[in-house]
């Protein structure tokens, strides 16, 4: 038993002084790895400014790639996946906007203007449903959006239904005017 | 106008012609004046060579004159070459032409090769600038295509918008004179509104952006007190009333500002639009009919359009509408006017169109 105990204690000594070993290694790390991910965080900022700028230069192509390059430089920045979204929106590629704007909510679900985003490219998809469902969603997260009833009258439009249409679009309008976009 | 008081004494058809033209000539500009002594609003934008041209990189020139055409527009082209034909002419005499292209908010790469080939087919060899997103465009309340603007020591010293043939001429007599040219006919002195007033004006017009519309009432009074021919503070006083629900004062303003200019196509419109508004059908179709007549300020189209339609006649009301967009596509209130007469008329199909187009506008997004 005096053994045992004297086995158990050895086990149990290894263990506490491998944990403290791999603690004293990592604890000088770990502000490394903050600054790592500060590091990233700020590449990811610059690229995507470097891109709005391209965008509106009209360099659409090059601002694409300099916004996937953002992505790749903080994949947990979802501001760089709604941007890169908005973009691919733009270039009609509408599928691959569909997974930018997911990736941004799956990183951060509160981004109206991503669920905007894809409730936009669900519609040009042709998934009039899946499109309306996310933006009721993004109006009940802020009721004030201009962007989003525009959007949502996209789709009454599509469906047909030149009633909700316009009320949509004139409740953008008015919400517009009021600063409350 | 008065160079055709020479002619008094010869009571024949060409004088009397004359003195017409003259005297379209000179309510024309008059009416298209609202902004002038208002400070220039910068800019900084691209070329067609993706260089970086600016205002204040001309800040030395006699005079900077800003052409805003569009490759879309009927008379853009005539435009383009007249003043082209200029800068040919007085390049080394202190003044620059600035084209600023706006086709559309977002240009994209097939709209700027279709850009570089109108410039190149007509030769011109002044700087083609690209307003992306059209800020220039609206920062300088441009009204149709094209528009010509005159800059002279950072302030607006002369508007044209469109390319009326008597107005265009007078335009360019302005402009050869500032060149250095001796006058090619006696000029009359051009208005210019007390510096006082347009800062007043602008004041209130700040605090009317903030909402601040108590603070913004005295300084519009104050400025039409400063000087009672400038237009632009009745103008706006007018709007501000009738926004706050006192129409009937409104119109008030509206009526002293025609007793001082009688002739500006300005305040027509706008009080015609306010009868509109009041529901004084028969007086608002009258006086936008004459304003529209003059085909000089883009509003008065759309608000003739409104008003037509308004009155039950929308088969006269739509190409009046189609008028004001020829000048003007990226007006948001010709959609919006057009679409609820279409409501009213429970078009909804195109009542929806319309709406969500003056939405996109709004919103700067590309449909």
């Amino acid at each position: 038993m005096t053994k045992g105990r004297s086995i158990r204690h050895v086990a149990a000594e290894r263990v506490f002084f491998t944990l403290f070993f791999l603690l004293a290694c990592l604890c000088p790390l770990l502000p490394v790895t903050e600054t790592c991910a500060q590091e990233g965080r700020d590449r990811a900022a610059s690229l995507s400014g470097e891109a709005a700028k391209l965008s509106d230069a009209g360099n659409l192509e090059r601002a694409v790639e300099v916004c996937r390059e953002a992505v790749k430089a903080d994949p947990a920045y979802p501001e760089a996946y709604d941007q890169l979204g908005y973009l691919l929106f733009r270039k009609g590629s509408f599928d691959e906007a569909v997974g930018a704007f997911k990736s941004a909510l799956r990183i951060n679900q509160g981004m109206r203007t991503s669920r905007t985003g894809l409730g936009l490219a669900l519609l040009k998809t042709g998934d009039t449903q899946g499109a309306e469902a996310v933006l009721r969603e993004a109006l009940s997260m802020n009721p004030y959006p201009s962007m989003t009833h525009y959007a949502l009258g996209l789709v009454h439009e599509k469906k047909g239904d030149y009633e909700k249409a316009v009320l949509e679009f004139k409740e953008g309008i008015r919400t517009f005017r009021s600063g409350k976009r | 106008m008065r160079s055709t008081r020479s002619g008094r004494h010869f009571f024949v058809w060409p004088a009397l012609v004359f003195a017409l033209t003259f005297f379209l000539a000179y309510s024309v500009s008059a009416q298209a004046l609202l902004q002038t002594g208002s400070q220039a609003p910068s800019f900084s934008l691209q070329d067609l060579e993706g260089g970086t041209v600016s205002l204040s990189d001309h800040a030395q020139k006699k005079a900077v004159v800003i052409l805003f055409w569009s490759t879309w527009s009927a008379n853009s082209g005539k435009a383009l070459k007249r003043f082209e034909d200029f800068h040919r002419k007085y390049r080394d005499k202190g003044i620059q032409i600035l084209g600023i292209n706006t086709d559309n908010q977002t240009l994209s790469p097939e709209d700027v090769v279709q850009i570089k080939a109108v410039v190149r087919g007509l030769g011109i060899t002044f700087p083609s600038l690209l307003d992306r997103g059209l800020a220039t465009f609206r920062a300088y309340g441009t009204i149709a295509l094209p528009s010509t603007v005159v800059i002279t020591g950072g302030r607006i010293s002369y508007e044209l918008p469109g390319l009326p043939l008597v107005a265009t001429e007078d335009m360019f007599d302005y402009l050869s004179v500032l060149a250095g040219d001796p006058p090619r006919k006696k000029m009359e002195k051009m208005y210019e509104p007390v510096h006082a007033a347009i800062a007043d004006t602008n004041l209130a017009r700040g605090f009317v952006r903030k909402k601040m519309s108590v603070m913004a009432y005295p300084l519009f009074r104050k400025a039409i007190e400063k000087d009672p021919k400038y237009i632009l503070p009745y103008v706006e006083l007018a709007k501000l009333l009738e926004a706050e629900g006192n129409a009937q004062e409104a119109v008030e303003t509206l009526n002293k500002a025609l007793s001082v200019s009688p002739d500006s196509v300005v305040v027509m419109s706008e009080l015609g639009y306010l009868l509109v508004k009041t529901g004084k059908l028969k007086e608002a179709v009258d006086i936008l009919g004459k304003a529209a007549a003059k085909n000089s300020y883009t509003p008065s189209h759309y608000y003739y359009a409104y008003a037509l339609g308004k009155d039950g006649n929308m088969k006269e009301a739509l190409p009046s509408f189609e008028a004001a967009l020829s000048l003007n596509p990226f007006e948001p209130s010709i959609f919006l006017l057009r679409a609820e007469l279409y409501e009213n008329g429970a078009m909804l199909k195109e009542a929806s169109a319309d709406y969500k187009k003056a939405l996109a506008l709004m919103l700067n997004v590309k449909e």
